[in-house]
């Protein structure tokens, strides 16, 4: 946020324009160096202390989410539930007698796009409950340390995240959330030394950063990983599953899309591969459930989640698909919205803990943030955002695909962290 | 004479307003412009190219990410905590052995691009994308992989242009505020140095390649040779380009140089104007201003709609204002934006010196 005032219509010579150019500045110094250390600000009438986004009667956040891009679907159902909130969050009276505001900036997934909005809301938003895009949120992690200061919560869970003290993931990394997988499957699967598991991944972070987590897992257990490098464009998965099967794996991990978890365990089932399959929460996706895969994937396939599937019966989440399903008849139940709600309340519950501070800075949110060390969310994980160079939780729900659950998901396995997702190593 | 007078004013006003912009303007307004500045060398280099020589190239946004990570390498500290590679070499020299890097790359290809004409080189350059993306996902060492790595900020003799406020009559000066001028040099260097080259013999050697290269020939031009030499030339340009965009982004992506982006540069010189420097900028402008401008007003304009609310979402409004500006250049203004009435003093000197470029630029010739 820089100088507000804009250049004058002067007459078409150089030196008057640039002696204006001059004055001008002189005069707009203070302006500037308002935000240049976003530590001091103002003082609210109540006094609380503020600084960006906060004024006496509204609280501003950013949503830099999308919409057009590969992940549209997530997206919507993020900043729809986002949206829900907030609308209940005034309806109910706001946060620290203040409205909230949501400032939605769609980037389409792409860089130029998404750094420029991260750009243009910074100055103007007390905190991100929603960055979509894990590329996206590294490339600005540097001001964010550096000069901005501001608390965001990333709808991606890779763990090249972790290590600010700013950015908080809600739920367990990638990495973790495989090896609470793989855990799953030597239980229950009974896999046992010299086995060998399939995991098919998508290159880039997501799938690298859950391979991370299948390679610990399978090392200690004494397993081996048969790996399957994908691209996201890649949907068949006939030559992954027949490499697999000739190599006779025991179990396959999918740490890619929807469709390519539909591909793997159809192809895997029409060729007569009948083992257990097993993804991360990013590769379900109800439609999935009406494709022709449908019987192979309610036969053996389950999800690890971080939380409680939209068709949960327990905890907040009734309440949430209710409502929902009310604000956005027409909406797609699933677990975005869980997972796009469950953030943004967590942040609002940062900045009721500020404002009882009486310190609504960015600074102090990002401190009330770290003071949530036993936080449930109602949405079936406890969190604890006190150490930024760990996930704020290490435990993951074991779901299963169901055709009549809303969502198509149904609890397998209640939350739990495995031994090894507390013995993974971090640096 | 009096029309002579009022282009030097217009120029002058220009400069002065483009000058005073960094005291006013706020950080988003100042990056978008940075970012508008890069597409504008990259996209002269495209021009010189496909519109002054008629090749079809697709690879451009592989040579920007040569430009990008070849900057990063050169100039990122060696043997950081990050295990990546870096040479840790002066700022400056790094950014020049990038853009010569980008040369050399496309000096290899130039071979090719020597010998295949128009749509066809268009064709074969499309593998250099692919080569490109599989490499930046896969090299980790040199490109940090799916999330790319941090870009070294530039310094000139101590002067470095990062997030440190440097005091400049009240107004402190962070990385956008310098990159601005920096760009504004660039970018001038760079227009200046393509019309040079466009009113020499060589522009009239490569128009006279696009327009019929057997007679080319005879005339004693070499027809390979310089086909060759301007791809290297253009590819120079993108990585400059491609150093530019990544002191920008303060942190270089792989995802964002694929075919999409070679697509946009495209539209650039056909929106803008194929063939000439100013047709470059300004479609370089048009492309890049649009989709920040439609989505930080979503809000406000008609028949976009805010995200989330249904509609026509800003992204895809863009997409649309893009393939109907293509259209519209290509059936009623051959020679693009570039052409239009509105900056007659531009238009002028354009008509005057450089070849007036027409819908058969992109053709095969037989």
């Amino acid at each position: 946020m820089s100088i507000r005032h804009r250049p004058g219509r002067g007459p078409a010579v150089a030196a008057p324009a640039a002696a204006g150019v001059l004055a001008l500045s002189l005069t707009a110094c203070s302006g500037k160096a308002d935000d240049s250390d976003g530590g001091s600000g103002g003082e609210g009438g109540d006094g609380v202390a503020t600084d960006i986004g906060v004024t006496d009667d509204t609280i501003t956040l950013g949503a830099l989410t999308d919409m057009t891009g590969p992940y549209a679907t997530l997206g919507a159902s993020v900043t729809q539930a986002q949206q829900l909130w907030v609308k209940q969050t005034n309806e109910a009276g706001g946060i620290c007698d203040r409205r909230i505001e949501l400032e939605v900036r769609d980037h389409a997934y792409d860089a130029e796009q998404a750094v420029s909005a991260y750009t243009e809301l910074t100055p103007r938003v007390l905190a991100f409950p929603q960055f979509i895009g894990s590329p996206y949120v590294v490339a600005v992690k540097d001001r964010v340390d550096g000069q901005d200061h501001v608390l965001i919560t990333p709808q991606a869970w890779s763990a090249s995240l972790l290590g600010s003290e700013y950015i908080h993931m809600v739920g367990p990394t990638y990495d973790i959330e495989t090896v609470n997988a793989v855990s799953y499957l030597a239980e229950e699967y009974g896999l046992s030394e010299g086995d060998s598991i399939g995991h098919v991944f998508f290159e880039g972070d997501y799938g690298e950063n859950a391979l991370e987590g299948s390679r610990y897992a399978a090392g200690e257990l004494g397993l081996t990983v048969e790996e399957q490098r994908i691209r996201p464009t890649d949907e068949d998965m006939t030559a992954q599953v027949t490499a697999l099967a000739r190599e006779g794996v025991s179990a396959i991990v999918v740490s890619a899309g929807p469709r390519q978890a539909a591909s793997v365990a159809g192809v895997a089932a029409a060729s007569g591969l009948e083992v257990p399959i097993i993804g991360n929460n990013s590769a379900f996706a109800p439609q999935i459930l009406e494709t022709d895969a449908a019987p192979a994937l309610l036969a053996s396939y389950h999800v690890a989640s971080p939380g409680l599937p939209i068709g949960a019966d327990e905890g907040a989440v009734p309440d949430l698909a209710e409502a929902y399903t009310a604000e956005y008849p027409d909406a797609l139940l699933d677990n975005g919205v869980v997972a796009g709600y469950n953030s943004i309340s967590l942040v609002g519950r940062a900045i009721e803990t500020a404002c009882e501070a009486g310190d609504l800075t960015r600074q102090g949110v990002a401190d009330a943030m770290a003071t949530l060390t036993a936080e449930d969310d109602g949405f079936g994980a406890v969190h604890d955002f006190s150490d930024p160079a760990n996930p704020s939780t290490l435990a993951s729900y074991i779901l299963r695909p169901d055709e009549s659950a809303p969502g198509g998901l149904v609890v397998e396995r209640e939350a739990a962290a495995s031994d090894l997702a507390q013995s993974f190593p971090r640096e | 004479m009096s029309e002579r007078l009022t282009s030097r004013l217009g120029w002058l006003l220009g400069g002065v307003v483009l000058l005073a912009m960094p005291f006013y303007l706020e950080r988003f307004w100042l990056q978008a412009g940075v970012f508008a500045m890069a597409a504008a060398i990259g996209a002269i280099g495209l021009n010189l190219l496909t519109g002054s020589a008629g090749q079809l190239s697709l690879a451009h946004a592989f040579f920007l990410a040569v430009g990008a990570y070849g900057y990063c390498v050169f100039a990122g500290d060696s043997g950081s905590a990050t295990g990546l590679t870096g040479w840790g070499l002066p700022p400056v020299l790094a950014a020049v052995l990038a853009v010569a890097l980008a040369g050399a790359v496309g000096g290899l290809f130039s071979p090719i691009a020597g010998r295949v004409r128009g749509p066809y080189l268009g064709i074969a350059t499309l593998a250099l994308i692919f080569i490109g993306q599989h490499v930046l996902l896969n090299a980790h060492d040199l490109t940090g992989g799916f999330n790319g790595r941090a870009v070294p900020p530039l310094s000139v003799f101590g002067f470095a242009f990062d997030d440190s406020a440097t005091v400049v009559a009240g107004v402190p000066f962070r990385s956008m505020e310098k990159l601005w001028y920096l760009g504004l040099a660039l970018l001038a260097a760079g227009a200046l140095f393509a019309r040079g080259v466009l009113r020499g013999r060589p522009g009239r050697a490569i128009n006279a390649i696009r327009d019929h290269q057997t007679a080319a020939g005879v005339i004693g031009i070499p027809v390979a040779r310089t086909r060759g030499a301007i791809f290297v030339l253009s590819s120079m340009y993108a990585g400059l380009a491609g150093v530019l965009l990544a002191l920008a982004f303060q942190h270089a992506v792989p995802g964002y140089f694929g075919i999409v982006l070679s697509l946009e540069y495209l539209a650039m010189i056909v929106i803008g104007g194929l063939g000439t420097v100013s047709g470059a900028v300004i479609g370089a402008a048009f492309v890049t201003l649009i989709p920040q401008v439609l989505t930080k007003y979503s809000e406000s304009l008609p028949l976009v709609s805010a995200p989330g609310t249904g509609g026509v979402a800003p992204g895809e409004a863009s997409r649309y204002l893009y393939g109907a500006a293509v259209v519209a250049a290509v059936l009623f203004l051959p020679g693009g934006l570039a052409r239009l009435p509105v900056p007659r003093w531009a238009r002028k000197g354009a008509r005057d010196k450089a070849p007036a470029p027409t819908s058969r630029n992109m053709e095969v010739s037989t």
